[in-house]
């Protein structure tokens, strides 16, 4: 039979791998937006206007949602 | 009777097993995805990437070129990062190329050794570290 210990010890990692992955989800807008900002101002500083500088950094939020795309497939399998 | 004792270890070692599998993958798989995410989304990354952009697109600016295709091309510069994510896809979907290299059995046995001798000093140093 299998140990009582041993199937806590299983669910307890599993809730931990759950609980990190969902930390990260929720965090993961937030650093993204945060990164957005900070690139833009770098362009703007150079001199592009601040429309052009917010289409480039559009590119973060491709990248986020590939990112999201891939982990959850990954996941799956 | 034996054979259902020798079932029930079996059960036991297998879940022991799991459980060990499970308790470095509960850290460790976290701490992965965390570190990729960190090495492109975080402030100091866009700052960065935001300087390098930037100075592409001022160069270009200086040089002549019209804003619409200094923009454009700085977009395309940019564009390295949506292409890495198709990168990551690729890899995970295993769609990518596969190289393969004909080195015969003893070759991917030694090979082989290599990886895990690597793979041995990587983890050594790294609980040296920590």
């Amino acid at each position: 039979m299998v140990k009582i210990q041993d199937l806590l010890s299983i669910a307890s990692s599993i809730v931990r791998i759950t609980g990190s992955l969902l930390i990260l989800w929720a965090t993961f807008g937030w650093k993204v937006r945060k990164t957005r900002r900070a690139f833009e101002r770098e362009l703007i500083r150079q001199g592009m206007s601040k429309e052009d500088a917010r289409e480039l950094s559009a590119h973060y939020k491709v990248l986020k949602d590939q990112l999201t795309s891939t982990l959850i497939q990954a996941l799956r399998r | 009777m034996s054979e259902e004792k020798s079932e029930r270890k079996k059960g036991m070692g297998e879940a022991e097993e799991v459980r060990e599998i499970l308790g470095v993958v509960s850290t460790q798989i976290p701490a992965l995805i965390r570190g990729v995410v960190g090495a492109v989304f975080s402030e100091e990354a866009g700052k960065d990437m935001g300087r390098a952009a930037g100075a592409f697109y001022k160069e270009l600016r200086e040089s002549g070129m019209p804003e619409d295709v200094a923009v454009k091309m700085t977009q395309n510069y940019i564009g390295v990062f949506t292409s890495l994510g198709d990168m990551l896809k690729e890899a995970v979907s295993g769609k990518g190329k596969r190289v393969h290299i004909n080195v015969g059995k003893e070759g991917e046995e030694e090979i082989g050794e290599e990886i895990a001798r690597k793979i041995k000093e990587k983890i050594a140093e790294k609980t040296e570290r920590e």
